[in-house]
């Protein structure tokens, strides 16, 4: 077995330059690295604001994520999650929050919108690096690739628009089942679901 | 490992940040407990990114960075204060006890005809379309049968229950709806607590109906 068969999991996550940035950012409050991060993801944000319909609160959304992982950047793990999927996390609470502070007073909000949606490697008491959690953001990348376009255009809406089986359902006039079963397809690629599970 | 577990497309819809708050929350305290199922949320989650790094992109306005780097130097906290010290000590946030105040045990239970008492929290998350329930079912104690309008998901969070399908632990993690007429039975020798959030009234089935069913108004 070669040095690298032995490492994959170390070698993987440093290969990841925005997992590097991140952590620079984290440790040494380096703006540069910020910046890099910024034009990288700020825009993915912006478009994930508009396609959630917030078209007038899109940079303010953008703002609110970058604040964000400047004050919760000392908390990143690069062995606990790929920086791409962390900064997802975050642009969807903040989406989340700000649509509840829209609806309602702070008074109301007796459960922090970070009390059910966790950021990955926060509030965990596992110190385990796990294998899967390096691999799953390469393989998710590498099986989509192979994913038929219906069954990517259903995640997309769930992801991007926030809409519900039954919305895309709805949308695209098809079925519920047609939507489950799409998901579920591809979920199966991406060995999500559980072997023995009936879903 | 929990042996009911939430089912994968409810947890693309948690990874998504799709489900309201009463589902959100018995999807966190499942999570909480269930190794396997924050491994699958991982992944979900991984593909949240995936996917928003290949859809199309929009450009910032130009002094956007410039208004970020104001804020975080306006900042009055630091560095070190950057985040609060619970979530850098890593001491899990507990959402339950945030919501309730006491614990599951001394809280103010409506006591039901028989072995089931009730708890309404609705009104802990305003704006929400669904019923959130309490239900204690007394050690050794057996709810009346019944079946459900809509849908009712459940997590245990105290004791155990057993029906027809099963028995469900401690953060075991259940779906129910208009085909399951079940009569849970309180297991072990402790109070059985579950939190329900409810799309539609539970409707009984038994000779007792419509007096004992908790939920009608």
């Amino acid at each position: 077995m070669s040095t690298l068969d032995q490492k994959p999991a170390r070698a993987e996550g440093r290969k990841d330059p925005w997992s590097q940035l991140l952590e620079k950012v984290g440790k040494n409050q380096d703006r540069e690295a910020y910046h890099a991060l910024f034009q990288h993801f700020g825009p993915q944000i912006k478009y994930y604001a508009m396609a959630n319909g917030m078209a007038n609160h899109a940079e303010e959304l953008v703002q609110e994520v970058f604040v964000s992982i400047w004050r919760r950047s000392c908390l990143y793990d690069w062995k606990k999650a790929a920086a791409s999927t962390w900064i997802f996390t975050i642009a969807r609470n903040q989406r989340i929050d700000m649509l509840r502070k829209m609806q309602r007073t702070s008074a109301e909000m007796q459960v922090e919108t970070e009390d059910l949606w966790q950021i990955p490697g926060e509030h965990e008491n596992e110190p385990v690096t796990s294998l899967h959690r390096l691999m799953s953001e390469r393989r998710v990348r590498d099986s989509l690739k192979h994913l038929p376009e219906e069954q990517i255009t259903v995640i997309a809406k769930v992801y991007m628009e926030s809409k519900s089986h039954q919305m895309v359902a709805n949308e695209l006039n098809i079925p519920l089942g047609t939507v489950k079963s799409r998901v579920r397809l591809a979920l199966n690629k991406l060995k999500v679901i559980l072997q023995d599970q009936n879903v | 490992m929990k042996a009911h577990h939430p089912d994968t497309i409810t947890l693309m819809e948690f990874s998504a940040g799709n489900l309201s708050e009463p589902h959100a929350l018995c999807i966190r305290l499942h999570l909480d407990e269930c190794a396997d199922c924050r491994s699958r949320v991982d992944t979900l989650e991984s593909l949240g990114a995936v996917m928003m790094e290949n859809q199309p992109q929009t450009e910032v306005s130009s002094g956007m960075f410039d208004s970020i780097l104001s804020r975080i130097d306006s900042d009055v906290s630091d560095a070190g204060q950057r985040v609060s010290t619970a979530a850098k000590s890593g001491r899990r946030v507990r959402p339950l006890e945030k919501l309730l105040g006491d614990d599951l045990n001394n809280l103010p239970w409506k006591r039901q005809l028989g072995d089931v008492s009730v708890l309404d929290i609705t009104d802990r998350f305003p704006g929400q379309k669904e019923q959130v329930v309490l239900q204690k079912l007394a050690a050794g104690g057996k709810a009346p049968s019944h079946t459900h309008r809509g849908e009712e998901t459940t997590i245990v969070l105290q004791g155990a229950f057993a029906d027809n399908k099963g028995v469900f632990n401690q953060w075991d993690f259940v779906v129910l709806n208009q085909e399951d007429d079940h009569k849970p039975v309180a297991v072990g020798c402790e109070d059985c607590i579950t939190l329900s959030v409810l799309s539609a009234p539970v409707k009984l089935t038994g000779t007792f109906s419509r007096m004992l069913n908790p939920f009608i108004r």
